[in-house]
């Protein structure tokens, strides 16, 4: 379960920041002066059967994952968490589960958002203003369960 | 007469009895002719064993030789007319005599085990006497209860005492101080010993790595919970001063251009701790010294004066030191009262040295307070360290700036944690400390902690403090927290809450619970100005602290009063209220991948406290590294190592010079035929990198391609008013190292955006459009910006590999890329050819030379020099077959197989290198100085070397990290197609295979 290439639940997106939601930081800041540093999303404590997708993972390995658990791990339900990008993965894979299992899966989808922090390091460290220079921007999150329906 | 002849002469001369004297001097033969009427009677074959042979004989090799000698002079032919009974009587006497005492003696050769033909010697033989022929046996009876007799004899005789007088404590002291005089302990010295590969460096004697296999859980503890490490071996430096002069002065030593500076406003606040890297006073591109990390203390109100910690690796420190005391016209040493105390006593350095945390290690702790008294009053007063000696001032004042700098190495210690659950071990090891009662607030106390409870404003202070440090519990991962973040605090003893067993401390934090402000405040601002003051700044403080620490011993008698066993001990004595201070460390920060890993805390104590509080951090379930994880913690985190990864200042090539040697002992020390040959793997230096002549050699390759046109190039760039205006090409002369390692953070940036593949997905980069495009007046403006440079680099390997220390890193052809792109086949990369050793013969010769000459030499010492070496080998080494199958990058039309190649300086070695080739410095396998030209030895063209390799467990793939040329790198980026940029080989200095790597500058 350990994934030990990306210890964080899900990429960031890789896209350009448009809309810095977070209201700690009224300060325009010309991009030219600040290099963007981000963090990694909140971790959470995860069970056994969650399954956080990223986009570094191959995808058939990342289904294969999720078809173990199901099948060989002896769970009722798995939760796929996408995150960003990855939203459209873990639907992907989400529907794969249920086509291959002839119906007798089921789906819950809910959607989520999730606030991620940025740290803004200025060039000219000299002449940045006094207040740390983080914001905080918002992004969305997918959670699917997948599960057997209780007869 | 030959050697051998002579040699059995001397032995049995060695073996004759002190009576006898076969002396070959004239003045033994004028001697004995005088006694006995100068006749002589040869009875025996060997006429010329007699002693005091005549004079007219060739006495001038006289003594006993063996066996018939030519020319005969010994051979007397005149016989005696008569001899007197009684003269020659006596004068035989003695040699029957000796004769007698001769047989009887045992000599070497007749020694129980030479008796017998060596096949039929065992090894066991010498134990076990049954072993032996039955003759024998009697005689190796004797002999070995004669050895048994002396042995033990021999090995007691330096020991006089017995183990438990060495061990009692004071005998015990003296023995570790004494062995602490070359090299200096950490606290943590014991603890380590009993489970560490000590290493003696930089003065210091440091854990290397643990006993145990635990490479890989090391790892896991990195990645999943907390590694710990004792980083007490790095120097404080605190300088004290205004402000303005403060800044005014270490304004020399920085520059904007590598980033953050002493000045940067977070970091000067005292909320952060910064990190720079320090030149030499105004030297910027150049004489660069290495990095620091410091700590600025919260400003007091009203006050402009303020106080600096400069944390710097030991080796650093030598060269930092006098900087620092330059530019701050701190020249006036200042010797403290306590000095006084200490330096006069001869066993200053010695009795000085032991803190308390011998004393706690010791069993025959209890005497120290009682009996130890010779030792206890130095004891406090750890003077000196493993990189000044012990009667070194420790401060100096300037009368004109009024900065004071004090060396504080060894004051203060320093422990990191690492990893995403250190913050829940410093939670649970630690505890705020509790407000003492009334009582012991009322009255006067010498200790620290009641003055500080008296005071109101200080106690709101440390409430607030307590509060932030139990807000960090709900943080789910040490890289929340923003990098850098320092908490002051004051915590109790952590001794007095020890767990009965070792646990492994988690946060607690549940899915479902929200964030609450509080942790979202620290998450995001960080710790609040005022909560980064602590009193363990103050110096006074500090040594109050120090010197009445409760000792182990008391600590444990009050906890066996204790009703539970085991329960926390309660009321918490007076003593134990400690001040520290908690630095966060920022993890991986640059790329995109892994971002924030390694990320931990760094603990401040006070000194003497060193075990006090790494036992307990210990039974939070940490593990504990060495030097070769912090090594392995830097190379996975991206970032480069002091001083491994730092050539270009002078901490970094005396480490080049060291590891050089070092590795070259390891190579002799195999057996010749299993070495490897690296001539024939066409590796110049195996065991350093010479940057120097690979920044020149560059140099020369791309002055020579034409379409370059640096110079046309910079003009344009200057004509159009420049896209990048931080751009300030300066003219650099005489560079004092020759070359320097790029660290300018603009150009750092342009060069990594350059290096990445421009149509890969998700590589583009947030601000591409703002940066040149990669085109040849915007590679030529950075390379005159950057003359000689080296640009440091990570590299990833493709597939397989895993790349070793001092691989090649070399220019891929653009048949290799072809290949590479060719779906067909999976292309791991091309082979270099075997090259021909040409020293092989050479270096054979000289052996046989060698033996002949040892041979002859060996009778006689002395006249060994004066043999002549048989054959003078030609010390012209030929340059190299290799030199013609090189290929420039720079001329992108080119192919591999262009038989034209740069004249590198050092290619001619057959004019220049006459007394550096000499046979003596031969050594099979090795080029000889002078190198040929290092970039074009190969089929592929040298970019740089790597200067740590090895399979990354975090990427699950070889990862190295290593310098390349500048401008090389620049001109491969150039002529490489935009989809396969920044793609290199990489090639182990024992291996032929060239496998692909990718380049990542990150900045």
């Amino acid at each position: 379960m350990n994934d030990g290439r990306a210890p964080g639940a899900a990429v960031l997106p890789q896209n350009p920041l448009t809309s810095p939601s977070g209201g700690l930081q009224s300060v325009e800041m010309d991009p030219v002066e600040y290099t963007l540093r981000k963090r990694l999303p909140r971790k959470l404590p995860k069970r056994r059967n969650d399954v956080y997708v990223n986009m570094k993972t191959d995808f058939r390995a990342q289904l294969a994952r999720c078809q173990k658990l199901l099948e060989g791990g002896g769970h009722r339900e798995i939760c796929v968490h996408g995150l960003g990008l990855a939203i459209n993965r873990a639907i992907n894979i989400a529907l794969q589960l249920q086509a291959s299992s002839q119906g007798a899966l089921q789906l819950a989808a809910n959607t989520s958002t999730v606030e991620l922090v940025d740290d803004l390091e200025p060039d000219d460290p000299d002449e940045a203003p006094g207040e740390p220079m983080t914001r905080t921007r918002n992004n969305s999150a997918i959670h699917i369960k997948v599960y057997y329906p209780s007869p | 007469m030959s050697g051998s002849k002579q040699r059995m002469r001397e032995k049995k001369l060695s073996k004759q009895p002190a009576s006898v004297q076969y002396t070959s001097s004239p003045f033994s033969s004028s001697q004995g002719g005088g006694s006995w009427n100068g006749m002589e009677t040869p009875k025996s074959g060997h006429s010329s064993s007699t002693y005091g042979a005549s004079p007219g004989g060739p006495s001038d090799r006289g003594g006993w030789v063996r066996g018939h000698q030519k020319d005969g002079g010994a051979y007397e032919e005149e016989l005696p007319k008569f001899i007197t009974a009684a003269a020659f009587a006596v004068a035989r006497a003695s040699e029957v005599q000796a004769m007698m005492k001769a047989v009887t003696k045992e000599t070497g050769s007749c020694h129980v085990s030479g008796a017998i033909p060596n096949h039929m010697r065992r090894r066991a033989m010498s134990h076990n006497t049954k072993r032996l022929p039955c003759r024998l046996r009697e005689v190796a009876t004797r002999m070995r209860e004669k050895g048994l007799k002396a042995g033990p004899k021999k090995k007691e005789q330096p020991k006089s005492k017995s183990r438990k007088a060495r061990r009692r404590h004071g005998n015990l002291l003296l023995e570790f101080n004494r062995r602490q005089r070359k090299s200096v302990w950490l606290e943590t010295h014991i603890w380590h010993a009993k489970r560490f590969h000590m290493l003696k460096k930089w003065g210091y004697c440091l854990g290397d790595r643990p006993t145990a296999k635990c490479y890989r859980a090391c790892h896991r503890a990195m990645s999943h919970h907390c590694l710990l490490q004792d980083l007490s071996y790095y120097c404080c430096i605190e300088l004290q001063g205004d402000e303005d002069k403060l800044l005014a002065c270490l304004s020399q030593l920085t520059s904007k251009d590598t980033g953050p500076t002493f000045a940067a406003v977070l970091a000067l606040s005292g909320r952060r701790q910064g990190s720079a890297t320090v030149y030499r006073a105004g030297q910027y591109p150049s004489q660069p010294l290495g990095p620091v990390t410091f700590l600025w203390r919260p400003r007091t109100p009203g006050s402009s004066h303020r106080q600096l910690w400069i944390w710097a690796h030991p080796t650093l420190k030598q060269s930092l030191f006098p900087e620092l005391q330059s530019v701050c016209q701190c020249r006036e040493p200042v010797i403290p009262a306590v000095a006084l105390v200490v330096t006069p006593a001869e066993p200053g350095p010695s009795a000085s040295k032991p803190g308390p945390r011998q004393a706690k290690k010791s069993p025959g702790a209890k005497r120290k307070r009682s009996a130890g008294d010779g030792e206890a009053p130095p004891e406090k007063k750890i003077v000196g360290d493993g990189t000044r000696p012990p009667s070194a001032p420790v401060t100096w004042t300037s009368a004109s700036t009024g900065i004071v700098i004090n060396d504080l190495t060894m004051e203060v210690v320093r422990y990191r944690l690492i990893g995403p659950q250190s913050h829940a071990v410093l939670t649970e090891a630690l505890e705020a400390a509790t407000d003492c009662d009334a009582v012991s607030k009322a009255q006067a106390s010498p200790l620290w902690w009641p003055q500080h409870c008296k005071d109101q404003a200080q106690m709101t202070l440390h409430r607030q403090q307590a509060e932030v440090f139990q807000t960090l519990k709900g943080v789910c991962s040490t890289g929340e927290v923003p990098p850098g973040t320092v908490l002051g605090l004051n915590v109790e003893d952590p001794r007095l809450a020890l767990p009965q067993k070792r646990t492994q401390a988690l946060s607690v934090v549940s899915a479902d619970q929200d964030i609450d402000e509080t942790t979202r405040e620290l998450m995001l601002k960080g710790v609040p100005e005022h909560c980064c003051q602590s009193s363990l700044w103050d110096r006074f403080v500090r040594d109050n602290v120090t010197d009445n620490k409760l000792s182990e011993q008391e600590i444990n008698r009050r906890k066996g009063e204790v009703l539970v066993p085991g329960s926390r001990l309660r009321p918490t004595p007076p003593q134990s209220r400690v001040p520290v201070l908690m630095v966060q460390q920022p993890g991986k920060q640059v790329g995109q991948e892994m971002s924030g890993w390694g990320a931990g805390w760094d603990l401040l104590l006070p000194k003497g406290w060193g075990m006090a509080f790494w036992v307990p951090l210990v039974y939070r379930g940490v593990r504990i590294g060495g030097l070769k994880m912090s090594l392995k913690h830097s190379q996975n985190k991206g970032a480069p190592y002091f001083p491994h990864d730092f050539p270009d200042c002078p901490a970094g090539a005396c480490f080049q010079g060291e590891q050089e040697t070092e590795l070259l002992n390891q190579f002799k020390r195999r057996p010749p035929a299993k070495r490897t040959n690296y001539i024939k793997h066409g590796c110049l230096a195996p065991f350093r990198c010479p940057w120097q002549q690979l920044v020149e050699e560059w140099e020369l390759i791309t002055s020579e391609a034409p379409e370059v046109g640096s110079s046309s190039g910079v003009e344009e760039r200057r004509g159009q008013g420049g896209v990048e205006p931080g751009w300030r090409p300066r003219p650099e002369t005489a560079v004092q190292s020759g070359f320097s390692v790029l660290r300018n953070r603009k150009s750092l940036k342009l060069l990594s955006n350059w290096c990445r593949p421009t149509t890969a997905k998700g590589q583009r980069s947030l601000r591409a459009r703002d940066q040149a495009p990669l085109d040849a007046a915007s590679g030529a403006a950075l390379l005159a910006a950057h003359v000689k440079a080296l640009a440091w680099v990570r590299l990833s390997l493709l597939s397989k590999g895993r790349p070793e220390l001092h691989a090649q890193v070399c220019v891929a052809t653009q048949e290799d890329l072809q290949r590479l792109g060719d779906k067909k086949e999976a292309y791991s990369g091309p082979l270099e050819h075997p090259h021909k050793d040409r020293f092989k013969n050479k270096v054979k010769r000289r052996k046989k030379g060698g033996k002949k000459g040892s041979k002859k030499a060996s009778p006689v010492p002395k006249s060994s020099t004066t043999l002549p070496t048989p054959e003078a080998p030609d010390p012209h080494p030929d340059s190299p077959l290799a030199l013609g199958a090189c290929s420039l990058p720079a001329a992108a039309g080119q192919t591999s197989a262009s038989p034209s190649c740069p004249p590198a300086p050092a290619e001619g070695p057959s004019s220049s290198s006459s007394s550096a080739a000499s046979p003596a410095n031969l050594v099979l396998g090795l080029w000889p100085e002078p190198l040929p030209s290092v970039t074009a030895h190969c089929s592929r063209v040298t970019l740089g070397w790597v200067t740590q390799g090895d399979f990354s467990l975090s990427a699950g793939c070889g990862e190295a990290l290593g310098l390349v040329s500048l401008e090389g790198l620049v001109h491969t980026l150039m002529a490489q197609p935009a989809e396969r940029r920044g793609l290199v080989l990489l090639r182990n200095p024992s291996a032929l295979h060239y496998r692909w790597a990718k380049i990542n500058l990150e900045a």
